[in-house]
């Protein structure tokens, strides 16, 4: 073996360790938990809507989203839900999109509940809890802020009123 | 030592041969090449057969300052006793992987105090998923790679290329050494030698008056093929980072319902659940008349679906086909193509699945028709006899709001409560509007009968009640199953298995050599192994015997350190 040839060898052992643990490294912590932070890329999710016809995050690209996790049985969710109507109508002609994603109750209940309320932005079921699991979500209701680039920019948990939440659309529509 | 060897520059050898830097023995004739090295009377250091390592440069640049630190033992045992150090700090509180639901930010706080808190803080509660970690494991994993190839290239140079003529001090500073005189041709007492040489095993190889003989040289291989299998162990750990090849979890399977898998394309049943407890009469003295509940079996049958069409498409029913059944207990999981299921967990809580109940005159007591209500997922509209009942609201832990109005307060359903507008015969044309408790305990609790009276201004004519147990569904229990995949452990095992050669190849083998030659009348033997010296002095006085030479198996040792 030439004296280049060892030193081609040493060089290709060094990189495919570097790539190799690199690539370990990167996907152990990043996948770790999987919960998504701010900043990260907010997952994806394909899920039945109350209009009966299947949403997923992609079609809402393009536009700001605020996401919004609750239930009819958590009374801050309860409470925020006419704020975040006035947002939606404030706002919707403007590229943002309200969008809330019901923990895990059947139709009826959250369709009775929504009308009883007069809600009337996009409302998904998620029966299974999947999209309440990729999201990470623990207390109810939490709400995240996802800009046009599919990244989530603001995490916040608890409940809302409209005034931080025309102020965190507004910096959501700018970024 | 190293240090040592690098300062010294002139390396050709008074064979002829010219060395690499860092080479202790002289690669064609086994002379010791360093000047006061060669004025010893001290055994040889025969690691590696002398040859310079290849982390022995004269002038390292940078890519080979990084190749000598990965090359260095010493680094590699400093990496080793780490990563042992780190995974004892994973094992000070449990991990949080270990607990199925907590809030690990608040968890730790509460249960362990303010060391729980430093300990969250400080990342260790997912110690082995941590990037320092993991980063100790990538350089174990260089320094193996780097180490072996650093030692195994010049050795396999030393061995298959050996000179058969070997400098004299390399054969009387061996740690076995013969000295004598022998009688006749030394050619021919050579070629004899090597007679019961080969009996015994050894590769003979003559040269003139020198004589090479060699056996089971593989063995020297033993350490290298061990770190073969240890790198593919330790790719196969890290692999279990990368998605679809691991997956753990717990999931609740409530009797008599086909639930999806996350994140797979199964689903499945639990048909039924049982327990058995042991009787007192079963239960060790400890444990008897204290009141204990000892589970004896716990069998959950289940049936695994795999989607095959609509799977996730949410506005269609997913189509599935039954692909395995099971009857899972505890060590003896379910396991379909690599999807395991194994009992974790159990709850006896009855579950009310559906109730069936009669519309009914309440002055009468006639029945007027009959329906079946499904709690978790009802009709809008159903019809009993000549009625119909429209489902207005539906709640499924009733209760009221701080304003009286009512509202559910979990979304489990412990207190199930339905609203019905009721329209037909005898009724007024705008309906009736009857609150429907199915569970015998809310109807009491929230005075089912007294809201329906206030609602109705007065008692309603009509009511829904349930005629005996065979009109109610329970599911009797829940079950929970740990599912998981490992698509990793094949390639584990494998490692593991490489490993266990290695460890065979290099213990029950060793490698041993034996050099001679006759100057003068004069037989000069050296013998090299690497462990048994006694099994190689025995071999050697043994072949000196069929030569007529009488000779002790002691008197051969030259001393040096025994292994």
């Amino acid at each position: 073996m030439g004296k280049s040839k060892k030193k081609l060898l040493q060089i290709v052992i060094l990189l495919l360790i570097v790539i190799v643990g690199g690539y370990a490294i990167v996907t152990q912590v990043s996948g770790s938990g999987g919960k998504p932070t701010e900043g990260s890329k907010a997952p994806n999710f394909e899920l039945l809507g109350l209009d009966g016809k299947a949403h997923s995050l992609e079609e809402y690209k393009g536009k700001a989203i605020v996401l919004n996790f609750w239930g009819t049985w958590c009374g801050p969710c309860v409470k925020e839900m006419p704020a975040l109507q006035a947002q939606w109508e404030k706002w919707k002609d403007q590229g943002v999109v309200v969008v809330g994603i019901n923990a895990g109750e059947d139709k009826m209940a959250v369709e009775n509940f929504v009308k009883s309320v007069n809600v009337d932005f996009p409302v998904l079921l998620d029966p299974d809890k999947n999209s309440i699991a990729s999201y990470g979500i623990s207390p109810l209701p939490t709400t995240f802020f996802v800009s046009k680039d599919g990244k989530i920019n603001k995490i916040h948990l608890g409940q809302l009123d409209l005034a931080t939440l025309d102020k965190q659309i507004e910096e959501l529509v700018k970024s | 030592m190293l240090q040592k060897v690098i300062a010294f520059k002139n390396t050709k050898c008074e064979c002829g041969h010219q060395n690499p830097v860092g080479t202790v023995l002289c690669e064609n004739c086994g002379r010791p090449l360093d000047e006061e090295e060669l004025k010893s009377k001290e055994v040889l250091e025969m690691r590696y057969d002398g040859m310079a390592r290849r982390s022995q440069r004269a002038n390292p640049n940078f890519i080979d300052r990084i190749w000598n630190f990965f090359a260095s033992v010493k680094i590699a045992v400093y990496m080793i006793v780490l990563t042992l150090l780190g995974s004892m700090l994973g094992t000070i509180f449990p991990q949080e992987n270990t607990f199925l639901n907590i809030d690990p930010s608040t968890y730790y706080k509460e249960t362990y105090g303010t060391w729980g808190l430093i300990y969250y803080k400080l990342g260790l509660t997912h110690t082995y998923e941590s990037w320092w970690f993991i980063l100790l494991l990538v350089m174990i994993g260089a320094s193996l790679v780097i180490c072996s190839l650093d030692r195994v290239l010049p050795l396999y140079r030393a061995l298959s290329k050996q000179q058969i003529l070997k400098h004299m001090q390399f054969l009387t500073r061996q740690r076995v050494v013969y000295q004598g005189k022998i009688e006749g041709d030394a050619e021919e007492w050579v070629k004899q030698a090597a007679v019961p040489m080969k009996k015994k095993g050894y590769r003979v190889h003559t040269d003139g008056n020198a004589l090479l003989a060699e056996k089971y040289r593989f063995s020297r291989w033993g350490p290298y093929v061990i770190h073969i299998g240890l790198i593919i162990f330790l790719l196969a750990v890290l692999a279990r980072g990368l998605p679809g090849l691991k997956m753990d979890q717990h999931i609740a399977f409530p009797e008599g319902e086909i639930k999806h898998i996350p994140n797979t394309s199964y689903y499945l049943k639990n048909e039924k659940f049982t327990v058995e407890f042991y009787t007192e009469e079963d239960m060790p003295g400890e444990f008897r008349n204290q009141g204990k509940v000892l589970p004896k079996l716990f069998n959950t049958e289940a049936t695994l679906y795999h989607c095959t069409a609509d799977c996730d498409d949410p506005t269609k029913e997913p189509k599935l086909e039954a692909v395995a059944k099971h009857n899972i207990q505890v060590n003896d999981p379910m396991d379909y193509k690599g999807l395991k299921a194994y009992q974790f967990d159990y709850d006896l809580t009855p579950i009310l699945r559906s109730v069936s109940p009669s519309l009914v005159d309440a002055k009468t007591g006639k029945e007027l028709g009959k329906f079946k209500l499904d709690i978790k997922n009802p009709q809008r509209n159903y019809t009993a006899g000549d009625y119909s009942l429209e489902l207005k609201e539906k709640y499924n832990d009733f209760g009221l709001d701080e304003n009286g109005r009512p509202v559910t307060k979990t979304p489990n359903p412990n207190a199930p409560a339905f609203l019905f507008l009721i329209k037909g015969p005898n009724l007024p044309a705008s309906g009736m509007q009857y609150i429907y408790f199915p569970k015998q305990i809310d109807k009491e609790r929230f005075q089912q009968d007294a809201i329906n009276e206030k609602m109705n201004g007065g008692t309603p004519p009509l009511m829904l009640d349930v005629k005996g147990m065979e009109n109610v569904d329970f599911a009797m229990s829940t079950t929970y199953l740990n599912i998981r995949v490992d698509k990793v452990m094949p390639f584990i095992w494998i490692g593991a298995a490489i490993v266990m050669v290695g460890l065979v190849l290099g213990f029950y083998w060793q490698h041993r050599r034996i050099w001679l030659r006759i100057d003068d009348g004069v037989l000069t033997l050296g013998a090299h192994t690497n462990k048994n010296w006694f099994g190689i002095r025995r071999e050697i006085s043994a072949i000196l015997k069929k030569m007529n030479l009488d000779v002790d198996e002691k008197s051969l040792d030259n001393g040096g350190k025994q292994a």
